[in-house]
């Protein structure tokens, strides 16, 4: 009996060790699929997303570049993109970020975006520790939550005692930001810590609270503070505030243009518009989600703008990408499970001239409906669905357009 | 009568075997209340301090001196009320920041550092050692809540700031990063990916608590002063409500 519950303790232990080993190293989701459907698809309508490497050493960088649309049809229990930070999802600081640019700006701090809004960006990482990650790039939504973006893995490798990360002061001295002020820190620390036990013990050793209390209660708590006691009391009293000040002035003097911290929200307009751009106008009419089969059938009445016949390519919504196969657009990557390479059906496939308006029927039809949890969408209290429309002249010119629609379920 | 030598300790009503066994019961205590006030206190100041003790681009010159003392002050006034009051032992608030730092401590190394890669200059915590100390002096000697409430609970917010900027000043040299003006502690912040907490959750200079002449820190620490001379006798009093052996008399 003994034994096995020897051998069940240690069970127990070597299963928590490997769960604890596991750890961050091994992080396979962030989540994404947590937030409501409607936030993730009526939001940031990310596209265009690409890593530079898959495999790097510990120093190397890699760049996410990428573009998204703000959703004009942005969701009524969501507040509006006042305050939003572009983040980049990995299991804790594994990469440091040296570059963030949004519009070709620098962007330092958080940022207000503007509804209907066209962005790119572009993030630098730069690899600290090794191991095999899941990036993506995605938006913390002020009282939102966080909107991800498409992800990649990356593998690291090399020693990450090797890592290295110097940046130069105004003042032109370069400091190493992994041990910038960690002896000063610990200094002061062991310095106050030692203090502080010196008292402790000083009362420690003698004894405490029994006898304490019985002479306290018998009318003798006079003798319980010697003399001695009080005159080293006094001298603490006086002696640490001096220090404290003293300190303070010597740091003062040796830190006199020191800042505060910088807290400054940053404004970057969008670009020119790239989504709904006035060359092509697209109304949906109709859309039913299609239970059984997973497919989300929409009906959309297409206006032609442009002077080149043009044909739908794309359907992307919360980053899901549903391809028409007969254009051969997709540019899927074969890591990437969130791509329907046949997933976009259309009745009428024909070129749409310049001027024309028509109607058609679209089905993104694939099982990522339920398995990236987006069908969950018509139990939301909001159960409108959002995307984007790629379509593509002959030569190859892309047509963007952000739509949105209520849906209807359909269980048969 | 007087003791006259550093080692002479204060008259006590117990010898040999009785002197034994509550000197062992005192040992068992102190255990026991090292890590009671490292799990208690620790737990109270990352529920209520939080993101401003952990992170260096959180500690402001605004916020930071303001909330740290007012929720730091809590648990070493209860622990001085009984401590004082029952056993006249003027170590109460050394006691509890001492445990503080001890789990701090921990948890940077560990959780931050080790298990999150965080290199621990970026998580260095405070030190609210040197208020403390003066607020078991100013006790002891004066033996009144009132005047420690009113000196005692100054100056541990006034000492809090002055006593932690050696630590924490290198960190507000100014540099040149992305066309901005960013402090080191800003460029931490920005370099060192937190998927959780992103920048605008940092409470950095906002609200109605304006700086004067571009003064901000004094006139903080002089609000949190003045709460502290209010939650000290407040959690004084939660202290001697709880030092009660009404509970043990029911089991």
């Amino acid at each position: 009996m003994f034994i096995h519950i020897k051998n069940y303790v240690a069970n127990v232990f070597l299963a928590l060790t490997c769960l604890l080993a596991a750890g961050p190293n091994n992080a396979y989701a962030h989540g994404e699929k947590a937030l409501e459907p409607f936030i993730r698809m009526r939001t940031i309508q990310w596209y265009d997303v690409h890593l530079t490497q898959d495999k790097l050493k510990i120093n190397e960088e890699v760049t996410i570049t990428g573009k998204f649309h703000v959703a004009e049809d942005w969701p009524r229990s969501v507040p509006k993109p006042d305050m939003a930070y572009l983040n980049v999802a990995v299991p804790g600081p594994v990469f440091i970020r040296t570059e963030r640019y949004l519009s070709g700006q620098p962007l330092m701090s958080s940022v207000a975006l503007k509804l209907g809004g066209d962005y790119d960006f572009k993030i630098v990482l730069k690899a600290r520790i090794p191991g095999r990650y899941h990036i993506h790039p995605f938006f913390n939504l002020h009282d939102a939550g966080a909107v991800m973006g498409p992800g990649q893995w990356v593998d690291v490798t090399g020693d990450p005692a090797a890592f290295t990360n110097s940046v130069k002061t105004i003042s032109g001295e370069t400091v190493d930001m992994e041990s910038f002020g960690f002896a000063n820190g610990v200094s002061w620390h062991v310095f106050w810590i030692v203090l502080g036990t010196a008292w402790l013990l000083w009362w420690v050793r003698r004894p405490l609270f029994i006898p304490r209390f019985k002479m306290l209660k018998s009318g003798h708590g006079d003798a319980l503070i010697t003399p001695l006691d009080k005159t080293i009391a006094k001298a603490i009293l006086v002696a640490v505030p001096l220090f404290v000040f003293g300190a303070y002035a010597m740091t003062e003097s040796q830190y006199p243009n020191a800042i505060p911290l910088q807290a400054a929200l940053d404004q970057i307009e969008p670009l020119p518009p790239a989504v709904n751009a006035g060359k092509v106008n697209i109304k949906v009419i109709r859309t039913e989600y299609r239970v059984p089969v997973r497919a989300m059938n929409m009906v959309a009445q297409i206006h032609n703008y442009s002077d080149q016949p043009i044909r739908i390519g794309e359907f992307a919504s919360a980053n899901l990408r549903f391809i028409n196969p007969s254009l051969g657009q997709s540019g899927k990557n074969e890591d990437d499970t969130l791509v329907a390479a046949k997933g976009l059906v259309i009745d009428d496939d024909s070129l749409i001239q310049p001027g024309e308006t028509k109607t058609v029927s679209m089905a993104a039809a694939d099982a990522l409906w339920e398995t990236e949890k987006l069908d969950g969408l018509f139990r939301d209290a909001d159960s409108r669905m959002g995307g984007l429309l790629f379509l593509y002249d002959p030569s190859g010119r892309r047509y963007i357009a952000s739509i949105s629609t209520s849906v209807i379920p359909k269980f048969d | 009568m007087a003791t006259t030598n550093l080692f002479d300790f204060p008259p006590q009503p117990y010898t040999g075997e009785k002197a034994r066994l509550t000197r062992a019961f005192d040992y068992l205590i102190l255990v026991l209340a090292l890590f009671l006030f490292i799990g208690a206190f620790h737990l109270h100041m990352a529920l209520t301090v939080g993101d401003w003790d952990f992170w260096l681009d959180w500690k402001d010159r605004q916020w930071w001196p303001l909330v740290t003392p007012l929720m730091a002050i809590t648990f070493p006034a209860a622990v001085q009320s009984v401590m004082w009051t029952h056993f006249r032992l003027p170590l109460g608030a050394t006691l509890c920041v001492s445990c503080l730092l001890i789990g701090m401590w921990i948890t940077r190394i560990f959780a931050y550092h080790y298990w999150n890669y965080f290199p621990i200059n970026v998580v260095l915590p405070a030190t609210l050692m040197p208020s403390a100390l003066v607020l078991d002096m100013i006790l002891m000697l004066s033996n009144s809540l009132t005047v420690t409430s009113i000196l005692g609970g100054m100056s541990f917010a006034l000492l809090f700031y002055p006593s932690n900027w050696p630590i924490f000043a290198m960190f507000h040299t100014s540099v040149e990063y992305g066309n901005a003006q960013l402090t080191i502690a800003d460029v931490f912040g920005f370099q060192y990916i937190r998927t959780g907490m992103p920048e605008y959750l940092r409470l950095i200079e906002r609200g109605t608590l304006r700086t004067y002449g571009q003064y901000a820190t004094p006139l903080s620490a002089f609000c949190s002063a003045l709460l502290c001379t209010l939650m000290y006798p407040l959690w004084w009093h939660l202290g001697k409500w709880f030092a009660t052996i009404r509970y043990v008399k029911t089991i």
